[in-house]
């Protein structure tokens, strides 16, 4: 009797530690659906919308502007922050708010990327924390599954000025 | 012919579910648990490499230790290099956020390290790649710990005063 029950925990932990695994492997490395938290996207991305990340761009260093992409979050170590890329290393960027009456410029650092999200009144994103290393990049998002009025893939940038190509 | 072909069915039945099981096992134990790696270059002698370039170092990479990124001064840790994040860099981790930096060769004679960033240097001082080099670095960026510090080297390190 004992052993039968012993058998059958065994059995369903050797399972969970299996698919565990699997599940792990499959984010990591290929991709996975994730959920968005936040208003700093909008309208592109609103708060509680399913979308789909892939990982295998991140891995062969693919990585373009305009892409939407999953980094960890340089403040809080322990979250992930859901933003676009305005640009690459070398770019210059324009690195202080519309109301700023100066325009001041800087180049990104090599290795960096600038993030920002669409909704420039409500997002702290580079130019708030600075360039983001490439190395805290963990996915990036292509596809939006739910709400299904919004299904498909995601449009480009609403900030199409943002990006300066000099 | 019946008997021969059912044990060649049964043998690929038993290698696809133990590679199914062993191969994702061993990936998720490599990436969250530790790994194995070389060390190459010169920068952390004489603690790593001491041989130079006739024997290299094979060290224990501990992911587990540094899951929440807490890392502690002293500690010599593996993180993505903040100039090519193709390259993992070796460093020993000198200061915390806060902690105010006696640097060589940086531009700035002090600097304070901010928040959400650690000081790293190589051991081997004008042969390392460090943030005497490229600044502090993002705490978030260290991937692995090779060795966690004990007390009595925190001694000679170069952190002047230490924030909270």
């Amino acid at each position: 009797m004992l052993r039968g029950v012993l058998g059958k925990t065994f059995r369903l932990v050797g399972y969970t530690v299996q698919y565990g695994c699997i599940a792990h492997c499959a984010f990591e490395y290929v991709g996975g659906v994730v959920m968005c938290s936040g208003p700093s996207m909008e309208p592109t991305i609103q708060n509680s919308d399913i979308v789909f990340a892939e990982n295998l761009t991140r891995h062969f260093y693919g990585i373009q502007r305009g892409d939407i992409v999953i980094a960890k979050s340089p403040s809080d170590p322990k979250s992930n922050i859901c933003k676009r890329v305005i640009g690459l290393e070398g770019d210059k960027i324009l690195s202080n708010s519309p109301s700023d009456f100066f325009k001041s410029h800087s180049y990104v650092p090599t290795g960096h990327v600038w993030l920002e999200g669409d909704n420039l009144q409500n997002s702290t994103d580079s130019r708030y924390y600075g360039p983001v290393p490439y190395g805290l990049i963990r996915g990036r998002i292509f596809f939006k599954i739910w709400p299904l009025s919004d299904f498909g893939f995601l449009r480009d940038s609403p900030n199409g000025h943002r990006f300066s190509d000099d | 012919m019946a008997h021969s072909q059912g044990w060649v069915k049964r043998y690929l039945k038993a290698f696809c579910k133990g590679f199914f099981v062993a191969v994702p096992v061993a990936v998720t134990f490599l990436d969250r648990v530790a790994c194995v790696a070389r060390v190459e270059g010169a920068s952390m002698q004489p603690s790593l490499n001491p041989g130079g370039s006739q024997s290299s170092d094979v060290v224990l990479l501990n992911h587990w230790k540094v899951r929440n990124f807490e890392v502690q001064r002293g500690d010599i840790v593996s993180l993505v290099s903040p100039k090519n994040p193709e390259q993992k860099i070796i460093k020993r981790v000198i200061a915390l956020e806060g902690d105010i930096v006696k640097t060589i060769g940086h531009k700035n004679r002090y600097v304070k390290v901010p928040r959400g960033h650690i000081w790293v240097e190589g051991d081997h001082h004008g042969h390392s790649f460090d943030s005497n080099s490229f600044g502090p670095a993002r705490s978030t960026t260290v991937t692995h710990v090779l060795q966690k510090s004990n007390h009595t080297e925190v001694g000679c390190l170069q952190a002047l005063t230490q924030g909270s």
